[in-house]
């Protein structure tokens, strides 16, 4: 398992970025109230099965509003 | 002095003509009624005045000066209010204001002192939350505050009592009859009582034309003799 | 200057209060994290699969990363980046006529050329910063893990491909300007690039095209020298002009605001 101790260095921070984008788009998502197409519930579901960063990039993408 | 001078303007969308040889002017201090049905043209011919169509004949000019599409340096003489007024709803009103005041090449020190009498004079004192969360008479009031602020010799409003409840309607037009002090109005609607109460000249639009114009008591006298 | 400075500002506390300039951010970061990830991560993989693959009768090799796999990965990772960063901005016009506020903006005697050139230079920023975010995390990891000199002529390659996408952000804006929806804005982008590209597969144009300064990525591992690509730099760079003077003269006739 040397393997783990060198891939530590990106790990660690590739894990709280992902982190803080996760939490970021959730809180977003709840303090908005309208999106372009979908409703709370779906945009929600799709930021934690994309997790990572695939599911924020839908929602900032195609769910966010421009306002 | 004629603040606004529309002489014989056309408009056509296709072989569509909306406006039709339309000649018309608006004086100082006084409140200009545009009535016409939906669709007649009183947007297109405000949009015009504003330099943002471009008019197939005929002149306008504003302050003596004459409007050119696309680069109206007229617009610095007028202020407008849009039928639904939009504004960018991450901002708060006083940072709209101040974009605006910038915008117009305001000086900071007047404008800052001019956002705060116009927050007063449409009440929206106090209100510190973004335009995203205003209603419809809140956007209407933040619209005539933006409109006013660099001190406009003509004010375009389009149809600025027609969305909101009487009582909002009612203090809408009070505003805009303590403003006729500073400036001349333009304003289009199709509500008679509002026309009634504070216009002072007023003119009907019908197919691109002036069916019918005068000062109020002109036009009610014709009225009555066509029975 | 005043009106230009007021507008980049109402445009990047836009991009603040609407959370488009944080996501950005991370996710540039996240990208700038994985294109070594990746390398470091392949022979691991290969590792854990030469077992089976064995099982079926495969030998498999041992591979040896090196910065350059990581700068590969970069390459792969590339067209993502650029098309996230034209989808996020998309809108900046069209969400603008929808909505109608260009209108108090344009009646308050603000040149409509300032409009696109400030709008231009706050994109280009956020193109500049997240590639400059992309590449010097790459950059950073692959000088610890490995050794960035194995590699020639890295600068001008970071050149070409910043100048790409500096290209295609210039082609957005053109093309928000002609027509109003983003659906159009982007299919237009997209359908501008596709062209290009089947025009390229022609041989003897390919390097006058832009896009021929993805293939810079060859000079990485010293295939073909620095002069190949001075055609595409200026035509790239001609065509960046021309693209925003053009947005310029649109947007000043456009009356569906």
């Amino acid at each position: 398992m040397k393997y783990i101790s060198e891939i530590l260095p990106f790990l660690i921070p590739l894990i709280i970025a992902e982190l803080v984008l996760f939490v970021f788009t959730i809180r977003h998502i709840l303090t908005h109230e309208n999106y372009k197409c979908g409703n709370r519930m779906l945009w929600i579901i799709v930021a934690i099965v994309g997790m990572g960063f695939i599911g924020p990039i839908l929602y900032f993408t195609l769910g966010r509003e421009d306002a | 002095m004629d603040i606004l001078t529309l002489s014989d303007v056309s408009k056509a969308f296709g072989s569509k003509k909306i406006i039709d040889n339309l000649s018309f002017s608006v004086g100082e201090h006084n409140i200009f009624g545009f009535i016409g049905q939906n669709g007649a043209g009183k947007t297109t011919t405000m949009k015009m005045i504003l330099g943002l169509l471009k008019i197939d004949s005929g002149e306008i000019t504003v302050n003596g000066e004459s409007v050119k599409f696309g680069n109206a340096k007229t617009n610095r003489e007028i202020g407008y209010l849009p039928d639904v007024p939009e504004f960018y709803g991450f901002m708060t009103p006083k940072e709209y204001l101040t974009f605006c005041g910038k915008i117009a090449g305001i000086e900071k020190k007047y404008c800052d002192k001019r956002i705060e009498e116009l927050i007063k004079l449409v009440g929206l004192n106090g209100v510190n939350k973004r335009i995203s969360g205003f209603s419809r008479g809140m956007k209407q009031r933040l619209g005539i505050a933006q409109a006013l602020l660099g001190n406009p010799k003509l004010l375009i409003c389009d149809e600025p009592t027609s969305a909101l409840d009487p009582l909002g309607r009612k203090e809408i037009l009070d505003i805009l009859s303590d403003v006729k002090k500073h400036t001349a109005i333009l304003l289009s609607t199709h509500i008679l009582s509002d026309v009634e109460r504070i216009c002072d000249k007023i003119a009907f639009l019908y197919n691109g034309k002036l069916a019918l114009s005068g000062t109020i008591d002109e036009v009610k006298v014709f009225i009555m003799e066509m029975g | 200057m005043k009106q230009i400075s007021a507008f980049i500002q109402k445009e990047l506390l836009e991009c603040m209060r609407t959370g488009k300039c944080i996501f950005m951010l991370i996710l540039f970061v996240i990208f700038g994290i994985m294109n070594p990830a990746f390398a470091k991560l392949t022979p691991w993989l290969i590792d854990i699969m030469s077992d089976s693959f064995s099982n079926m009768g495969l030998s498999v090799e041992k591979v040896t990363v090196d910065a350059l796999t990581s700068w590969m990965q970069f390459c792969k990772n590339y067209p993502f980046t650029i098309i996230i960063l034209l989808l996020m901005f998309c809108n900046t016009l069209s969400a603008e006529y929808q909505t109608g506020t260009l209108i108090n903006v344009i009646t308050k005697g603000m040149n409509r050329w300032k409009i696109v050139l400030s709008k231009s230079i706050v994109i280009f920023a956020f193109w500049t910063a997240g590639y400059l975010l992309i590449f010097g995390i790459t950059y950073g990891y692959n000088a610890y893990f490995w050794d960035n000199n194995i590699v020639s002529c890295l600068a001008f390659f970071a050149v070409c491909y910043y100048l790409a996408g500096i290209w295609l952000i210039s082609l957005m804006i053109f093309m928000s300007t002609v027509f109003n929806s983003n659906s159009s804005v982007i299919l237009s982008v997209g359908g501008i690039f596709l062209g290009i590209y089947l025009i390229g597969m022609l041989p003897k144009i390919d390097k006058y095209l832009p896009w021929y300064l993805l293939d810079s990525s060859k000079l990485l591992i010293n295939d073909g020298s620095i002069s190949d690509y001075r055609f595409a730099v200026v035509i790239t760079i001609l065509s960046v002009i021309i693209n925003i003077v053009a947005a310029v003269f649109c947007f000043s006739r456009k009356s569906t605001l």
